[in-house]
């Protein structure tokens, strides 16, 4: 992550903003540049003196709810101005630079769209918004991205949740931005949609533009790329390569909900294998803690099989940020 | 899912020329005000004014001052501020409410244009709604044509300012049917009645000056020449469409 601070100790190392790999301790610059950035609202502090920089390619802010990922994307496209530091894409203020705002695109995390518009209304309308030539071809175009061409008369307030999600991605498309922010996009699609839209994010990343992904879900951020900030309680806790975090969220048990037909005989089979290192018990389903999820996964159906119980439930409890700073 | 390399050709970055955008946010903001439960709501309010027309057109004792004293009473002191407001107020303060207001702010277009085609947006509801059923009942009074051509013209300007200064109100606060209601009640119906120097930053004087230059009729604090009838709420218009443009361009946006 060239444009980012650089590497910390440890991934849950707080980064120092005024400490830079050439020396310089200046602004940071980059695609987005946020330096020093403080938000209050009252007397609630949303986010706390956070520094970042970065450029093209896909990058995941990731952090539990309310850790102020809306709050910094909000400041990034200009929506509210930083109480304290600046921030500049493309190296302007989105707050009043009025051209700067037509080469970023946002994908806000509420579900409000028009829903009087057809999709392709609503996505034309967004281009022409945008000044763009030809805007019932490019939003015929932005729908097809996202695989809604083929209800492109259909009205939006008619479409599901994960149609909006695509819909309102489609329409941050028409104006080929160079920056593109995603506030939770991937919330209410299916995971084959999920896959897609991910991969449409990448492609997007490896033609130059910087796009960046809030997520709080962290098998999300695994698909989304290997750059992650951290953001929790309105600090930047870590920034840098996905694994590392993954590592050290990896080093703490993982609780998991198995649901199961003979729940004490499943239960004692998993402690004889060493798999588990605590464990719950009810008549239908037990709570494992595990140090090892991906060994704990890969065991689970063949011991069912081998015990002849059958498995109704396996469902990861804690496979969040919110988990992981509790 | 792939970017296509044959997508049209795009141009970022370049300005939305105000025209556009005055028809972009009109045509999105006329369509998301139409509810019919607003529509017909308002409608059933301003129909009064063609039931009190009628009744004071059957009535013996019918006379021009009472027939315009009527219209200024309900026309311009209830139906043309409320239905304004309603539409008025609504036509940025939904989208913000809402949060739709984001994909209009989140683009190249000056505030202006925003504002200004909300406001038209509803200006073209408000002013069939307010003022067919008000001309209606300007005309069942039987006293003339010169109330009815005074109906128009202070209605016209009416919902000009009035629109736009609820405008402002939906752009600036989010309880705008509240404090616009405070308005029309208390300010105007109540504060400006207190004297002619209070009165002149009520739109209603202005309203029902216009309404006695056409007719000749005997109202209170409607002393002002059918100029500055005209004029001053035209003002107070552009000027209402400027503070809430700069307010939109200065407020956090959801």
């Amino acid at each position: 992550m060239s444009a980012l601070p650089p590497p910390v100790a440890s991934p849950f190392d707080p980064p120092d903003p005024t400490s830079r790999a050439d020396g310089w301790s200046g602004p940071l610059t980059g695609m987005i540049a946020v330096n020093d950035v403080s938000k209050f609202f009252g007397s609630v502090v949303a986010v706390s003196e956070v520094s970042f920089a970065i450029d093209g390619g896909v990058t995941a802010l990731l952090g539990p709810n309310g850790a102020g990922k809306s709050t910094l994307f909000r400041m990034m496209c200009g929506l509210t101005p930083p109480s304290r530091g600046e921030v500049a894409v493309l190296g302007a203020n989105p707050r009043t630079d009025r051209d700067v705002r037509g080469r970023i695109s946002l994908v806000p995390q509420q579900d409000a769209l028009f829903d009087h518009l057809t999709a392709s209304e609503w996505v034309s309308t967004a281009a022409r918004a945008q000044a763009v030539e030809d805007p019932d071809a490019v939003a015929a175009w932005a729908l097809e991205q996202v695989e809604l061409h083929d209800v492109g008369d259909k009205r939006v307030g008619e479409f599901s949740k994960g149609m909006r999600q695509r819909a309102k991605v489609a329409s941050a498309l028409v104006n080929d931005p160079e920056v593109l922010i995603l506030d939770e996009p991937l919330t209410g699609l299916d995971p084959v949609q999920r896959r897609r839209m991910i991969a449409l994010f990448h492609q997007l990343g490896d033609d130059g533009r910087c796009v960046l992904v809030s997520s709080h879900v962290l098998d999300e951020v695994a698909r989304l790329g290997s750059r992650v900030l951290v953001i929790a309680q309105g600090r930047l806790v870590a920034t840098g390569d996905y694994r590392d975090l993954r590592e050290l969220m990896d080093d703490r048990p993982l609780r998991v909900r198995v649901g199961v037909s003979d729940p004490r005989r499943f239960a004692t089979a998993l402690v004889e294998r060493g798999l588990v290192t605590a464990l719950t018990l009810d008549p239908e389903r037990l709570v494992v803690d595990t140090l090892d999820i991906d060994a704990f996964g890969r065991q689970l159906a063949p011991l069912a099989v081998e015990l002849g119980v059958r498995l109704t439930e396996g469902t990861r409890l804690d496979d969040d940020l919110e988990s992981g700073f509790r | 899912m792939t970017v296509d390399a044959r997508a049209p050709a795009r141009r970022a970055g370049r300005r939305v020329p105000p025209a556009t955008a005055v028809s972009l946010t009109y045509g999105l903001v006329l369509r998301q005000l139409t509810s019919w439960g607003r529509i017909i709501a308002l409608t059933l309010l301003s129909s009064i004014a063609i039931v009190a027309g009628f009744a004071h057109g059957a009535s013996d004792t019918a006379n021009l001052d009472d027939a315009v004293g009527m219209i200024a009473a309900l026309g311009f002191a209830v139906v043309v501020p409320v239905v304004s407001l309603v539409f008025g107020g609504a036509s940025i303060g939904d989208l913000r409410e809402d949060k739709t207001l984001v994909y209009l702010w989140l683009r190249p277009i000056d505030r202006w244009p925003i504002v200004l085609g909300a406001a038209l947006a509803a200006m073209t509801l408000t002013a069939p709604i307010a003022l067919l059923p008000l001309l209606l009942g300007a005309v069942l009074t039987g006293v003339g044509s010169g109330i009815v051509v005074g109906t128009l013209l202070a209605g016209v300007v009416g919902v000009i300012a009035y629109v736009a200064v609820f405008t402002m109100l939906g752009v600036w606060l989010r309880r705008f049917i509240v404090w616009g209601l405070a308005y029309i009640l208390i300010w105007e119906g109540f504060i400006a009645q207190a004297g002619p120097g209070v009165a002149r930053v009520a739109i209603r004087k202005y309203t029902r000056s216009i309404l006695v230059d056409r007719t000749g009729a005997d109202l209170d604090l409607a002393d002002f020449s059918l100029a500055v009838g005209i004029i001053v709420p035209l003002v107070i218009a552009v000027a209402a469409i400027v503070v809430a443009a700069w307010r939109l361009a200065n407020q956090d946006i959801d």
